[in-house]
């Protein structure tokens, strides 16, 4: 039996939480200073440090110092920890962000300690999501290291050491630290050595002990360290200086048989998926601006001069991953460290405007946009380029989804007739734009759109005299109350603004089967920031009373409901917009929320035996019961019930994170009203700031299906509705490309794009992440004629794979490192 | 309830080959001229790379280009996804890659190459067809007094000049795979046709001999202590230079001179042969003018052999020796006689040397090691399946049941064999290699054997449901193969899995009529991604279907980019990988 207790001097450092980054940025300095200091002080220890972003820290203002660690990393004597950025929450990025994480630290420690981390570590983040042994594996870490949820928020997780398998069959070797990250001092020292020494003895195996100052830094204080020196010489032989590498070497090395756990690591910190919606936002923005606008720059670099933008997106990405620390993407840091994270989000976000655009334009430009006659001489008013009355203005709409789309797209100018580029009609419509200027009136129009490509549309000014007026034919009609088309008809409720009835109409079924759409708020008050030790949010303290109900739009392309709410002094706008043809209500949400200590929650009910509520995460999926505590998700839930017919209702979401499902009810958490960095409701008198005051604009959208989630289609759905068309009106010019074009081709409709970028060793080879979504085995074809390359690929449920094509189209699998660090 | 899934005839390929100069080439041939093909927006993945592709040709709707590594058939109206672009490649069905003319003839082609012309033909055959052509091929060329394994021939690709002698190291296991194969053949005749019907009498015959080959090997070292020899060879055959062989003469056997006995320092040892073999059993070699005397075997079996000896003595108990007692009897004694050696030598074999063999042990002592730990996950559910096998045949509990419940109650073995992921997985990480790609490949029908018996025997549902774990601890593996000879044993063993018939109707559908090892040309396909391995190496990403991958038996990766193995255009393999999924597939329903 080997009861070894290795001894982890650590320092957990949060870069933001009470604090801003900047003074984060100096602990760093100061911690791995002195840890720097303890190891040539105290023979045979070993320091353990997380988050390539400090060491980036400490290279670009202490060279001298990073020098310094990196003949100890060499030696052995100072292990980098967790091959990923920061210490991120683990429950809300996306799987593209995980793989970031791992891509850009990891080739980091690569370049400056010549090896990769090999263990996982995220110590104080608050969940740990499904597919997490996945996520890891493909960043080169086969073991992992965690603590939260305690055994007090969640004993079924297994004890000490396990196996951890997510659902495409990954497995990481998982050690929960049992008491704390970051014992210091004598008395706790001597508090939980005896307890670890026991667990040792009962488990047959060795155990962790972290000692160190953490959270705002410090690390392995001198007198913690000879304390530790003298219970070694005092009956602790089994205490030795360790790392959590040697230590999951060591224990590999015995021979273990481990219990095996193969779900997710929930619930620590509850409240977090929903508090501080401003970073939510942000970063569900960021996540997908970026991976679609390096999409365009991939291709468009591909077919013209552009240059190759790679090193621009590490720079955005790197913004986007450090603001996932877990502090920061779980808003329980204080107010003033998001005016610091609104910064940095928007020098991303720039980042990915500017290539985007870039990248856009230059492919507008090579298409053939010419039409005879157009540079004929005209008057200046005719000429304008909006305003080309004798022709119609070419727009060309990019789809950045690896499927094909038709959807409705708005450009800014009213029309008369908009087609498509075989001069067949499209249904359109002019709506109100949101400018107090001109015509007033922005133009809606039905695009399709290939794969990862464009296609061109022309549209008519509405004053052009050179042609006719044209009637759209279009299945969208409306009254004060009901808006519906041929698959849809959705009423709503004069008294209290919710939904009374939503049927499809191919098949009659009624999808409302209680509360639907009506706000309802809970009350927050006893909650923390992180809802410590509280896992429901189910105190209701009222419903928002219906201000108004109106149809404000009823065109051939959309027929829109403005429901307006209101509740104390905030009120709710929601416009309810069915779309010719759509099979979903996409709803445009406006608050401005001033109750504080308050949650608010969009309902949707459906009746029925079994209810099964469904979420979306990293890579996958997962189903949960429906026992109404607050759970994480990503872009949707979904919840579904009925004894042998199924049906359900999904919410989806362009910038929440947070449901929950009591019974057969699901609730998008649309804010949650908290004083920032409320620690444990500890609150003396103040005038407090609160993390979701104020005026909040985002969209949801609610999706009516037959059988179960996730043969509904759900995740195409989400996808588009997250990854937008984008129309660029375009110059009329002669060009080499046509008038529509895809740029890749995907056979399988559960395998999704999720990167199509340039590697980052500047080789010129393409990347392409994929990843299956449906959790069915598969094997796609993919042919993408820019990049010279048609491949199959054989994928297991929710499997992500990244390939790397060369430059005759020759095709490598490799992980998230992008085969650089193997060879 | 099964619900049989129909296999209809399917195209299968037969390439006839001429060498430059052969005057069988037609002549038009030689000048024939291709246009290039225009494969802009093609929309598939193609084998090739598009600019590398230099001729085209069409046989009806089915379209044919010829590229510098080889040539691709297109049938967009392809009934089935895998089928509508396939890849021909050298050396399997072309002399070498460099097309330089493809000319149709009527639905074949003629395929010019650098150095000389393949005739390429699609011919639908019906499974069950197929399994016929592939048992007369072995039964004509691989066979080795019932043995089979492999043979070497002297001329490429010409079956008719294979050598008359070849062992393999596993003998015992391929002819058990065989023979299991045949009898489930014979079992599914005599339901489907009757026990006098023709086919079904010579069903029966090849089964039976199939079976008396593998018992002999279970008695021709006249040991007289339940010993299995791994193969034996006759007097005019050579003995290679690979492992321990002994040559009976007169009641002893000598140990002869090979680079294994001098190192471990036994050569010329003698021990005894006085045990006599059974007559039956002897007849495979007395009838063609052997003795004893004419014997030489090779010892220092392994579990591999073992465990297929022991499934294949329960099925041919059940199914072949109800109609035939004096068989049954042979089996008894062989499964007791087997059985016995294990239990008497703590679950071990033993040899000569009075120490286990290299690889055939099911102790706590060797499951104490660091490599027996992670074997033993395996070798646990190997020992508790020979027990339950002897208590069938023998119709006896007795001593086997309480070595099995010893086994169980005080050793924990049911209990290990739900171990084999987490005890491997943790082995790949102190070995830094990858599981499941970097994986022991031959021990996947071990898996298949052991846990199949155990499922199919256990009665308790407390040890079934601890057996099934087992089986289903494997599958993460076995299911890169979706091979059925797996996937079929697994689906009546785990009936609540679901199994993809799809992917298997695919594996019998493009599975070649003919065992001939040529290989592959996968260095150049545009269309694979390859893989880099752990330990070296490259893999291809996604499973080929099987006319376009090496060939092997139940014991290679079947993701192999490059395949030293495969014995190449002079080795015939036995037809038992196909013979054996395809009948016990057809036996249990699951195949119209």
């Amino acid at each position: 039996m080997n009861n070894k207790l290795h001894i982890i001097g650590n320092a957990h450092l949060d870069p933001i939480w009470l604090w801003r980054w900047q003074e984060g940025c100096g602990e760093v300095l100061q911690t791995f200073r002195c840890a720097v200091d303890r190891i040539k002080q105290y023979k045979g220890f070993v320091f353990t440090c997380s988050s390539a972003s400090y060491y980036k820290w400490v290279e670009e203002i202490d060279p001298e110092l990073f020098e310094e660690i990196r003949k100890l990393v060499k030696k052995g004597k100072w292990v980098p920890v967790n091959g990923w950025w920061v210490q991120p929450d683990c429950n809300m990025p996306s799987a593209e962000s995980f793989a970031r994480q791992a891509l850009y630290s990891q080739l980091y420690y690569y370049e400056k300690f010549g090896k990769i981390c090999k263990t996982g570590y995220n110590v104080d983040s608050f969940g740990h999501n499904a597919m997490l042994p996945q996520l890891l594996n493909n960043g080169g870490m086969r073991c992992y290291v965690m603590m939260r949820p305690g055994m007090h928020e969640n004993p079924e997780i297994p004890e000490n050491l396990f196996w951890w398998d997510s659902a495409d069959g990954s497995r990481v070797l998982t050690y929960r630290i049992p008491y704390s990250y970051c014992v210091n001092g004598k008395n706790d020292i001597d508090r939980e050595l005896p307890l670890l020494k026991e667990r040792a003895e009962n488990t047959g195996h060795g155990m962790m002990f972290f000692f160190g100052v953490g959270n705002h830094g410090g690390g392995p204080t001198k007198g913690d360290m000879d304390y530790i020196l003298e219970l070694m010489d005092n009956g602790y032989e089994e205490l030795e200086y360790s790392s959590p590498d040697d230590y999951f070497e060591e224990m590999c090395a015995d021979r273990l048989d481990l219990p095996v756990w193969n779900d997710e690591l929930q619930h620590h910190a509850s409240g977090c998926y929903s508090a501080t919606s401003m970073v939510k936002q942000l970063n569900r923005k960021a996540e997908y601006w970026l991976a679609n606008a390096e999409k365009w720059n991939t291709v468009s670099a591909k077919i013209s001069n552009l240059p190759k933008a790679t090193e621009e997106f590490g720079k955005a990405w790197k913004e986007v991953c450090f603001n996932q620390f877990h502090d920061i993407f779980c808003g329980c840091s204080i107010m003033e460290a998001y005016d610091d994270v609104r910064d940095s989000m928007g020098y991303a976000m720039k980042i990915a405007a500017n290539e985007e655009n870039k990248a856009m334009l230059k492919i507008a430009g090579m298409v053939d946009t010419w039409l005879d006659g157009v540079s004929d001489s005209q008057s200046l008013n005719a000429r304008h380029h909006c305003r080309n009355l004798k022709f119609p203005r070419p727009i060309i709409v990019f789809n950045p989804n690896s499927f094909e789309v038709e959807t409705p797209v708005r450009t800014y100018h009213p029309s008369k007739k908009v087609e498509d580029s075989n001069g067949n009609s499209v249904i359109f419509q002019n709506v109100r734009s949101s400018r107090s200027n001109d015509s007033h009136l922005d133009t809606v129009f039905f695009a399709k759109v290939p794969a990862l490509g464009y296609a061109t549309y022309w549209l008519w000014h509405a004053d052009s005299e050179y042609i006719g007026e044209y009637k759209a034919k279009s299945d969208v009609s409306a009254n004060e109350l009901t808006i519906e088309n041929k698959y849809l008809k959705a009423v709503f409720d004069g008294e209290t603004g919710g939904i009374k009835s939503l049927v499809t109409k191919a098949d009659g079924v009624e999808y409302v089967g209680g509360e639907f759409c009506i706000p309802t708020v809970v009350d927050n008050t006893e909650p923390d920031t992180w809802a410590h030790n509280i896992f429901k949010f189910d105190k209701v303290i009222g419903k928002m009373s219906l201000k108004s109900i109106e149809l404000v739009e009823n065109g051939a392309a959309r027929a829109v409901i403005r429901v307006k709410h209101t509740y104390g002094g905030s009120y709710l706008t929601q416009d309810f917009i069915l779309a010719a043809e759509s099979r979903h209500l996409r709803v445009k949400c406006k608050v401005l929320w001033q109750e504080a200590l308050t949650i608010l929650k969009m309902p949707v009910t459906v009746d029925g035996e079994n209810p099964v509520s469904t979420y979306e995460i990293p890579a996958g999926f997962i189903k949960r019961p429906c026992n109404g505590e607050e759970e994480p998700a990503l872009t949707w839930g979904d919840i579904t019930a009925g004894a042998d017919s199924r049906k359900g209702v999904a919410l989806i979401s362009d910038a929440k994170y947070s449901y929950d499902c009591p019974g057969n009810t699901l609730r998008l958490t649309m804010l949650r009203n908290s004083i920032f960095a409320d620690h444990y409701s500890d609150r003396p008198a103040a005038d407090f700031n609160y993390c979701d005051e104020g005026l909040h604009r985002f969209e949801y959208a609610i999706y009516p299906h037959a059988g179960e989630a996730e043969t509904s289609g759900i995740q195409k759905l989400s996808a588009q509705f997250n990854s937008r068309l984008v129309a660029i009106p375009a110059g009329y010019h002669k060009g080499e490309l046509p008038r529509e074009k895809s740029f890749i081709s995907i056979s399988k409709p559960n395998i999704r794009l999720d990167a199509f970028k340039f590697c980052e060793d500047g080789s010129g080879d393409v990347m392409m992440r994929l990843c299956e979504t449906d959790g069915r085995a598969v094997r796609a074809a993919i042919v993408c004629d820019i990049a010279d390359a048609g491949f199959y690929a054989d994928f297991r449920k929710f499997e992500v794979k990244t390939f790397r094509i060369d430059s005759e189209g020759y095709v490598k699998e490799t992980d998230y490192l992008e085969g650089i660090v193997e060879d | 309830m099964i619900k049989p899934y129909k296999l209809k005839p399917h195209l299968c390929r037969f390439c006839t080959f001429y060498k430059t100069g052969d005057s069988k080439i037609p002549a038009e041939l030689l000048t024939f001229k291709n246009e290039k093909p225009s494969l802009e927006g093609f929309p598939y993945p193609l084998p090739s790379k598009k600019s590398d592709y230099t001729c085209f040709a069409k046989t009806g709707d089915i379209e044919w280009y010829g590229a510098s590594n080889g040539l691709t058939r297109y049938d967009k109206n392809a009934e089935r996804e895998e089928d509508i672009v396939m890849y021909f490649s050298a050396p399997r069905d072309l002399l070498d890659n460099n097309i330089k003319a493809i000319m149709p003839d009527g639905d074949n082609v003629w395929v010019l190459t650098e150095t000389g012309a393949a005739y390429i033909e699609m011919k639908l055959i019906g499974a069950e067809e197929k399994a016929d052509i592939l048992l007369d091929e072995t039964l004509r060329v691989v066979s080795r007094r019932g043995m089979v394994s492999q043979k070497q021939l002297k001329e490429a690709r010409n079956l008719d000049s294979a050598v008359p002698y070849g062992h393999s190291d596993n003998d015992g296991s391929f002819t058990s795979g065989y023979a299991m194969g045949e009898i489930f053949r014979y079992a599914t005749f005599k339901r489907e046709k009757g026990a006098d019907h023709p086919d079904t009498l010579k069903a029966k015959v090849i089964a039976t001999n199939a079976v008396e080959a593998n018992l002999l090997l279970l008695h021709i070292h006249s040991r007289g202590n339940g010993f299995a020899a791994r193969t034996y060879l006759c007097a005019d055959e050579p003995v290679p230079d690979d492992g321990l062989f002994f040559r009976i003469t007169d009641g002893k056997a000598t140990c002869l001179e090979t680079t294994d006995s001098i190192k471990k320092g036994v050569n010329g040892v003698v021990i005894d042969a006085s045990a006599e073999v059974p007559a039956r059993l002897a007849k495979l070699y007395t009838d063609l003018g052997y003795t004893i005397n004419d014997i030489v075997y090779k010892a220092d079996t392994s579990s591999d052999e073992i465990t297929h000896h022991f499934l294949h003595m329960l099925y041919a108990y059940e199914l072949l020796a109800c109609d035939d007692p004096e068989l049954g009897e042979l089996i008894k004694i062989s499964a007791v006689g087997l059985m016995n050696h294990i239990i008497d030598h703590g679950y071990e074999l033993h040899d000569f040397t009075g120490k286990p063999t290299s690889w055939a042990k099911w102790s706590t002592r060797y499951f104490n090691t660091e490599f027996g730990w992670v074997d033993g996950a395996l070798n646990s559910a190997q020992l508790l399946m020979y027990l339950l096998v002897t208590m069938r045949i023998t119709g006896e509990q007795g001593k086997w049941r309480e070595h099995y419940d010893h086994l169980v109650n005080d050793l924990g073995y049911a209990d290990m064999t739900e171990k084999h992921f987490d005890r491997l997985y943790q082995a790949s990480l102190s070995g830094e290699f990858i599981f499941v790609e970097d994986i022991m490949y031959g021990d996947h029908m071990l898996a298949v054997l052991a846990f199949t018996g155990l499922c199919t025997l256990e009665k308790d549902e407390k040890l079934l449901a601890k057996y099934r774990k087992g089986f289903k601890a494997w599958r993460t593996s076995l299911e890169r193969e979706h091979n059925p000879g797996y996937d079929l044993p697994y689906a009546i063993s785990c009936p609540d899995d679901e199994i993809d018939f799809e992917r298997l109707a695919e594996w019998f559908y493009r599975t070649n009529a003919s065992r001939l090892a040529a290989g592959v040309s996968l260095e150049g396909r545009h269309d694979v991604p390859v893989k880099n391995m752990k330990l070296g190496g490259k893999e291809i990403s996604i499973l080929l279907p099987p006319d376009e991958r090496f060939i092997s038996k139940y014991d290679r990766n079947p993701l192999d980019y490059k395949n030293e193995d495969s014995g190449g255009v002079t080795v015939v393999e036995s037809c038992y990988v196909y013979t054996f999924a395809y009948w016990f597939g057809r036996y249990y329903g699951f195949f119209e």
